[in-house]
């Protein structure tokens, strides 16, 4: 079973107490611990808006402090003006429980059992030499991206829209993996756990699961790379589920188990968390049919400009941003808003996963440019709506994001 | 900290062809992070919710909330007791409960940073 017993972190209503005291008696000290290098405001709808930023996590350059404990971590848009491929210093970071802060390599163990043939339990060499070796270039997004920017606003993580990035990642396959200990037929689905366990009793692991069938791609991997390097702690170190075109709740960190399951998965963050209504919803609506929030729809960002910025009145202006397809091809990008309608040139193709550049000139600013945004779509014919699909989790915000551009 | 090393993709194939040795070198790895300086407002509850609350999680998550209504703030807490098993003194919940609806408040106050209560 994936929930491991007698683990040292466990917290009891004594060792919760002793932590407390000891908390409170180091305040003074602790005030060294985050020095924020600077403030940013998300632009939250009512607040509260401003956040730290800072470059004190390990590895990390300049971050937005959503919590320092466990970490939560935001990557300031103007990062992805720099490129499509995000740094692994300033990709976003999100733990749900605590999260382990070393890794003993040589007994590190990747236990592969339920519905399978003959349980297995690899060591990492065995993982890294389970298949070929394969790349993938993907963008990996918290489902509750956007979250804080809902309107009306709800509860949980208050994201602005950094919580995104997009690596190449290194592993072998998720179904070499599985063919090691031979999935048996009849599998329904196969769940992950990573070494990031409840710190109390009773409560629910941070496990996830995904039909056989998506963990039989070709493309879904066990990796341990993050665009050339190995995986960092912060990141999932030594290996994470990587689900191509998924929400990253599906990417498990610092894999452990492999569970294949013959039936529905009851665990809570799939049958209770991460999911989203089957038809539209309004606030305040109650007992509506839900399902699993999995694939991810197509975005756009306008990351040369933030809203409130001037352009030379007269003048051709050229924005240029990134754009995602989600779970298939980006289509096209087009400038909307203010009365125009403007197709954009798109840049390199890295796949139908990865954030692609676009491009596009307003041939002459003759007044302010009021609400304008851009509006991806995929080959499957997703579009990015003109409303907000709102939902009272805030998962999977994809409507157009607009700015306004004064010109003078 | 020390880590794994990853050879060049070519390079890698090119192992795995001769004999299928592992191509990553995966080493042991150690973080250690930020200390949480548990800045909370001075408000009645403050002993409450560090004494209750903070060991799972820093105080900043309640500090960024959208500003909800004292009914919401309850099934909050609820929430962490009943679903994430939280070891909350019951006795400390109205404390607990009555600082989030505090601090909300102090902070629409303060920085004007939050809109009025729905």
């Amino acid at each position: 079973m994936i929930d491991p017993d007698g683990d040292k972190r466990k917290l009891t209503r004594r060792a919760v107490m002793v932590g407390a005291g000891g908390a409170a008696l180091a305040g003074p000290v602790l005030a060294q611990g985050l020095i924020p290098s600077g403030m940013i405001d998300l632009g939250l709808p009512g607040g509260p808006s401003l956040r730290p930023l800072t470059p004190l996590f390990p590895g990390k350059g300049e971050m937005i402090v959503q919590r320092i404990r466990p970490p939560v971590l935001e990557t300031p848009m103007t990062v992805f003006d720099q490129g499509t491929i995000t740094p692994n210093d300033r990709f976003f970071v999100r733990w749900n429980w605590e999260m382990p802060t070393s890794v003993n390599a040589a007994a590190h163990r990747v236990a592969v059992g339920g519905a399978v043939k003959a349980p297995a339990s690899l060591t990492l060499d065995e993982i890294a030499s389970a298949g070929e070796h394969v790349e993938v270039v993907a963008i990996n997004q918290c489902a509750g991206n956007g979250r804080g920017l809902s309107q009306p606003r709800v509860t949980g993580g208050q994201w602005g829209n950094g919580a995104m990035g997009c690596a190449r990642w290194t592993g072998v396959r998720l179904k070499d993996v599985l063919a090691k200990a031979g999935v048996v037929s009849g599998a329904t689905r196969v769940r992950f756990a990573g070494l990031d366990v409840p710190l109390t009793d009773g409560a629910p692991q941070f496990i996830k699961s995904i039909p056989i069938d998506i963990a039989m791609r070709d493309d879904v991997l066990v990796a341990w790379g993050m665009n050339g390097e190995p995986l960092p702690l912060l990141h999932g170190y030594p290996l994470r589920i990587v689900v191509p075109g998924w929400f990253s709740t599906y990417w498990v960190k610092m894999l452990a188990t492999i569970e294949v399951l013959t039936g529905e998965d009851d665990s809570h963050y799939v049958a209770k968390t991460y999911r989203v209504p089957t038809q539209p919803v309004s606030p305040g609506d109650k007992d509506f049919a839900t399902v699993p929030i999995t694939a991810m729809p197509p975005r756009s960002f306008i990351t040369s400009h933030a809203d409130g910025d001037t352009a030379a009145l007269g003048q051709p202006l050229t924005l240029r941003g990134i754009a995602m397809g989600g779970d298939a091809a980006l289509s096209k990008v087009d400038l909307v808003g203010s009365g125009l309608e403007l197709p954009c040139e798109l840049g390199p193709d890295e796949g139908p996963f990865a954030f692609r550049r676009w491009t596009v000139t307003i041939p002459d600013v003759s007044a302010d440019l009021t609400g304008i945004g851009v509006r991806a779509a995929n080959v499957n014919g997703a579009v990015q709506p003109g409303t907000l699909g709102w939902n009272p989790s805030g998962y999977a915000r994809n409507v157009i994001e607009r700015i306004t551009l004064r010109a003078q | 900290m020390r880590h794994a090393v990853i050879l060049p993709i070519a390079a890698a194939l090119l192992l795995a062809a001769c004999d299928r040795a592992p191509t990553v070198v995966f080493a042991d790895a150690a973080i250690t992070l930020p200390d949480d300086p548990a800045d909370l407002p001075d408000l009645p509850g403050r002993d409450a919710v560090i004494a209750n609350c903070t060991a799972c999680h820093s105080p900043s998550t309640m500090l960024q909330q959208p500003r909800i209504p004292r009914e919401k703030w309850q099934s909050q807490v609820t929430k962490m007791i009943e679903t994430y098993k939280a070891p909350v003194d019951e006795q400390a919940i109205p404390a607990i409960v009555d600082y989030l609806v505090a601090v909300q408040t102090a902070q629409a106050e303060t920085d004007g940073g939050i809109a009025p209560s729905p």
